[in-house]
C-alpha cells in the first residue's frame, strides 16, 4: 500500500514555476499591452497553465490567478494567505514583465 | 458520535460554502479598512497581509469547517492603468467555489477573493 506515497505528493515548486513561464511567454512574449486584446491574454495564460499542470497526473486541485497589468508608474501589491496541510499544500507565483505590462501568475496546489 | 464526519466525503448543505455570506464578509472587512484610505507604497505591504488575515480568519468562523482556504488580495493603485485579473481553477465543481469583492475609491482598487476547496 505504501507504493502510493511516492516522493511526488507534496507540491513541486519549480515543476509548476516552469510550466508558468512557459505558458506566460507563449501566450504574450513579446505582445504590448493592448486594452481590448488583455481579456483574452489573461485567459489563454491560466487555461494553458492549467492544462500543462493537469497533465501532470499528480492528486492535487489547483488553482490559477493571472494579473495583467499596463506600466503605468502606478503600484500594484498582492497578498494571499491560506488554511491548508503545510506538508501536502503548497503555491507558487511568478512575476513576469515587458517594456509595457507586468504579469502576475500564482498557482496554489491543494492535495486531496 | 464525533469521528463520522470523517467518513464524509460531500459536505451537508449547512456546512457547504456560501460564496454569498463569504462575500458579504469580505466587503464589510474592506469596507471598514480602506474607506478613505490613499495609496502609500510603505503601508500597502502591511495592510495587504492584514487584510488577507483579517479575511481569512473572518472565514473560518462562518462556520465552513472541512474547507481549505485560499485568500488573495490585490491593492493597486489608481492612475488611469489597465488592469486585469482572471482565474481557473481545478477541482471539483460541486463542493469548492470562491467568492470575490472589488473596492474602489480614487486613490487605490483592492480586490479580494476567498477560494474555498473541500478537504474530503
Amino acid at each position: 500500500m505504501d507504493e502510493y506515497h511516492t516522493e511526488e505528493t507534496a507540491f513541486a515548486v519549480e515543476d509548476v514555476s516552469k510550466i508558468i513561464n512557459e505558458s506566460v511567454e507563449a501566450a504574450i512574449g513579446g505582445h504590448a499591452y493592448q486594452h481590448n486584446r488583455v481579456n483574452q491574454w489573461t485567459s489563454i495564460v491560466v487555461e494553458q497553465c492549467l492544462s500543462q499542470l493537469t497533465k501532470l497526473g499528480r492528486p492535487f486541485k489547483y488553482i490559477v490567478t493571472c494579473i495583467i497589468m499596463q506600466k503605468n508608474g502606478a503600484g500594484l501589491q498582492t497578498a494571499s494567505t491560506c488554511f491548508w496541510d503545510n506538508n501536502s499544500d503548497g503555491s507558487c507565483a511568478v512575476k513576469w514583465e515587458n517594456k509595457s505590462m507586468y504579469c502576475i501568475v500564482t498557482v496554489f496546489g491543494l492535495a486531496i | 458520535m464525533e469521528g463520522s464526519d470523517t467518513y464524509l466525503i460531500r459536505p451537508n448543505h449547512q456546512n457547504k460554502f456560501k460564496p454569498a455570506i463569504v462575500k458579504e464578509c469580505i466587503r464589510e472587512i474592506v469596507r471598514e479598512r480602506l474607506s478613505g484610505k490613499r495609496y502609500e507604497p510603505e503601508e500597502v505591504l502591511e495592510l495587504s497581509r492584514s487584510l488577507a488575515e483579517c479575511i481569512k480568519d473572518r472565514v473560518k468562523n462562518a462556520g465552513f469547517d472541512k474547507y481549505k482556504l485560499v485568500v488573495q488580495v490585490v491593492i493597486g493603485e489608481q492612475r488611469g492603468e489597465g488592469v486585469k485579473m482572471s482565474s481557473r481553477c481545478f477541482w471539483d465543481a460541486d463542493t469548492d467555489n470562491h467568492a470575490e469583492d472589488l473596492f474602489i475609491n480614487e486613490s487605490l482598487f483592492c480586490l479580494a477573493v476567498v477560494f474555498g476547496s473541500y478537504y474530503y
